[in-house]
């Protein structure tokens, strides 16, 4: 959608684990213009401040691919206007606390021969006073993670493919999506950084999204 | 997001064609149509920024080129 | 598009994620800096006389770091970098400072550096050299005490 027309906002619920409570929150099914401007004005200067402190501290970051800053413009201009992607952004306190864009033009490569299609998830981030490994303590907020997979099935379900998504994941979620979300792992793709490929089946999907809800 | 609706005309081999599709995607009509026309509008768009649309033979690796019309 | 989800389910599933790393696709990489990138490159030599310089200048005087980052009025961050971090590029008034609390030429010292192309590059040789000789333990060793008097020759305005 373009950065002119106003998301679809569905109610949905943060924890913020200081305070011990729920505090509600808004799914927009975009990335608008203050989503970016957020994003540029208060999560890029926290998350480098965090990231030179660590860095300071001689904290191993070996471990994460090198990369250099995205241009977050340009990427939203280029799929500007193209239906196959879909994006979405959270937003709590009128302030951006996740970000996601998804491609809905990729197949499922578990039973490849299927060629299903699923949701793929092309970019996922939180603001860095969610991650608890940035800052170094409790997060502000969290459950972005969560409601943002949430919504990539959701999406996945309403277009027909059956809760079906799949994503490279950033080696420190690894663990996120194998055992919160309970995604299949196909390994290291090396065509894509190194970085690992998750896929989640219909089945895992339904089982994720009924979690927790008594019988 | 609002929803326009329109009507489709399409020839008996056009429908069996798209009902063979759904079936086998496991998607209605609607959802099979909204699919192509993502798919169409991504692929004419690297085409006209200059790409072209390949398939590849996953064994030998031999390319085969598609025109679009 | 608008979804329905109960608030019990998006406060079980943030309570187990509790803050954890969810990034996905290589947009959500964090940036990485100068020095992390060129952990890969090549270090010079004059950087290496540098440090050695410094750290051997440092330890004469009998300093701690925080003592002669104090002592020169720059911050210990950049003292850290230039002594551990071959490849950490410091700012022009750290060197500025520190020529003027350890007695040498400040243009020669940024030479080292890297910060800047020094014309007369013999200077930069010669400190190498005697760089090469020395040994990274607390106290001077004479073999350390001869390396820095060299640099310290080398190094000054005459």
């Amino acid at each position: 959608m373009s950065v002119a027309e106003m998301p679809d906002i569905s109610p949905i619920s943060l924890f913020d684990p200081t305070a011990g409570s729920a505090v509600p929150a808004e799914l927009w099914d975009g990335i608008t213009d203050k989503n970016l401007g957020d994003w540029e004005v208060e999560w890029l200067p926290e998350l480098l401040k965090r990231l030179r402190i660590l860095h300071g501290q001689g904290v191993a970051r070996s471990k994460w691919p090198q990369s250099r800053l995205w241009d977050w413009r340009r990427k939203l201009q280029a799929i500007e206007g193209l239906l196959a992607n879909q994006c979405f952004s959270i937003v709590c306190n009128d302030m951006t606390q996740a970000m996601m864009i998804t491609d809905l033009t990729h197949r499922a490569k578990l039973d490849a021969k299927q060629a299903a299609h699923l949701v793929y998830v092309e970019y996922l981030e939180t603001a860095p006073w969610n991650r608890k490994e940035i800052i170094g303590q409790e997060p502000r907020l969290s459950g972005c993670g969560s409601i943002m997979i949430r919504a990539a099935i959701e999406l996945s379900k309403e277009e027909g493919f059956q809760g079906r998504v799949g994503l490279h994941s950033l080696p420190q979620a690894n663990n996120f999506y194998a055992n919160q979300v309970g995604m299949e792992d196909l390994g290291i793709d090396k065509d894509y950084q190194n970085l690992r490929y998750f896929e989640l089946t219909p089945e895992k999907a339904e089982a994720y999204i009924t979690k927790g809800q008594q019988p | 997001m609002s929803k326009k609706t329109m009507t489709l005309n399409l020839t008996e081999a056009e429908m069996a064609a798209l009902e063979a599709l759904c079936e086998k995607k496991q998607m209605s009509k609607t959802q099979l149509v909204r699919q192509a026309i993502r798919l169409y509008q991504k692929v004419d768009e690297r085409i006209e920024d200059g790409g072209k649309l390949f398939f590849e033979n996953e064994v030998s690796k031999e390319k085969s080129e598609i025109m679009m019309l | 598009m608008k979804i329905k989800v109960k608030e019990e389910w998006c406060v079980s599933q943030a309570q187990l994620e509790a803050g954890a790393e969810v990034g996905a696709g290589v947009i959500a990489l964090d940036p990485t800096f100068e020095s992390d990138d060129a952990k890969n490159e090549p270090i010079d030599d004059s950087r290496v006389a540098l440090q050695r310089f410094v750290e051997l200048s440092r330890r004469q005087k009998n300093l701690s770091r925080q003592q002669l980052a104090e002592q020169a009025d720059i911050d210990l961050s950049e003292l850290e970098g230039i002594e551990t971090d071959m490849h950490y590029m410091p700012e022009t008034r750290t060197l500025y400072q520190l020529a003027n609390v350890l007695g040498v030429s400040q243009k020669k010292l940024m030479g080292l550096s890297g910060l800047t192309q020094p014309k007369d590059v013999s200077y930069v040789e010669e400190a190498v050299r005697y760089a090469a000789r020395s040994e990274s333990i607390s106290r001077l060793t004479p073999e350390e005490q001869a390396a820095l008097d060299g640099l310290i020759a080398v190094l000054s305005e005459k």
